[in-house]
C-alpha cells in the first residue's frame, strides 16, 4: 500500500537535485543511476529512453528504491522504496521538458522523441528526513 | 558478474572524485529482493574501497549475504557525472578498537568517530571493485 508522504517530505522532495534510482538486473546485482524527478500528488515520476537497462528491469520488477540526498549536505537524505504503477509514452517529449525546466531552467536540449514517463508509489520511507526509523 | 577476470583499475576521474569527501552510495539487497540504498562514508585504498558499519546495520548483513555490491559516487559538482561501480566483497575485517572508523571520521570531519555505544561493534568491509561503467570512465 502506498504511503502518504510527511510534510517534511514534501518540502525535501521539492528541492532540485537528482534522485539515484536502483532496479533489480535480471542476474540479481543492482543498477544504479542518477536521475530527474519530480513528486507530485504523493506519486514520483521520472523519466527515461525507452532502451534504457532500468526501465526494462522495471518491466520485469516494478519494484525501484529512490535515495534522494542533498548534495550539499550529506546528512539530509530519504530513502524511498517503490513500485512503477504506471508508465506512459512521453508525446512531444513534453514530460522531459517539464522536468529540464525544473532542474535547468530551460528547455530541454537533446531530442525529446522515443521518451517515457514513469510513475512510483512510494510504499515506505527511510533515511534523516523523517527521522531514522 | 561471472566472467570479469581481472579487477579493472579505477581511471583518474573517479579516483579524483573518490579523494573529496563524499559519500559513497551503496546498494544491497534485502532479504526479500528488494533493493536497498544507503549513502556510508568510504576511502579508495590500495586499490579497494573500504566500508565500516555498526555490525547491527542490515546492509553489511545483506553484503555479507550476497557478497556482491553496486557503489554509485556522484560528482557533487555535476550531478550528471557518476561512476557506477560493481564489486565484490573481499573481506570483513572487525574493528574492536575502532582504529578505522576513526580514520573515515577524520578524513569527514576531522576528528576521530565518537565514542561507540556499549554494545556497538564496528566491521570493516573491504571491496574490491569488479566492473565500472558511467560516463566517468
Amino acid at each position: 500500500m502506498a504511503v502518504e508522504l510527511s510534510p517534511k517530505m514534501q518540502a525535501f522532495t521539492q528541492e532540485v537535485f537528482p534522485a539515484i534510482i536502483g532496479t533489480n538486473r535480471k542476474d540479481g546485482s543492482v543498477e544504479m543511476v542518477p536521475v530527474w524527478f519530480e513528486q507530485k500528488d504523493g506519486s514520483f515520476w521520472i523519466n527515461g529512453g525507452i532502451n534504457r537497462g532500468w526501465f526494462k528491469h522495471l518491466q520485469r520488477d516494478p519494484r525501484i528504491t529512490l535515495l534522494l540526498i542533498d548534495p550539499k549536505n550529506m546528512w539530509r537524505w530519504a530513502q524511498v522504496e517503490g513500485r512503477m504503477v504506471n508508465w506512459a509514452d512521453d508525446p512531444g517529449g513534453d514530460h522531459i521538458n517539464h522536468l529540464s525546466h525544473r532542474y535547468m531552467g530551460r528547455d530541454y536540449q537533446n531530442p525529446r522523441t522515443g521518451r517515457i514517463k514513469i510513475q512510483i508509489e512510494p510504499l515506505r520511507v527511510t533515511g534523516a528526513i523523517d527521522g531514522w526509523r | 558478474m561471472a566472467g570479469a577476470k581481472k579487477a579493472p583499475a579505477l581511471g583518474p576521474a573517479v579516483r579524483k572524485l573518490a579523494a573529496l569527501p563524499i559519500l559513497i552510495v551503496v546498494a544491497t539487497k534485502r532479504d526479500d529482493g528488494s533493493v536497498q540504498l544507503n549513502p556510508v562514508w568510504f576511502m579508495l585504498e590500495d586499490g579497494f574501497i573500504w566500508l565500516n558499519s555498526n555490525t547491527k546495520r542490515t546492509w553489511p548483513k545483506n553484503l555479507q549475504r550476497d557478497r556482491e555490491v553496486t557503489m554509485l559516487l556522484v560528482d557533487p559538482k555535476q550531478p550528471n557525472r557518476y561512476a557506477q561501480i560493481r564489486g565484490r566483497l573481499v573481506s570483513l575485517i572487525p574493528d574492536p578498537k575502532h582504529e578505522f572508523i576513526d580514520r573515515l571520521a577524520r578524513r569527514y570531519t576531522g576528528k576521530d568517530f565518537r565514542v561507540l555505544e556499549p554494545d556497538e561493534h564496528r566491521v570493516t568491509l573491504k571491496i574490491q571493485p569488479v566492473v565500472v561503467t558511467g560516463d566517468m570512465i
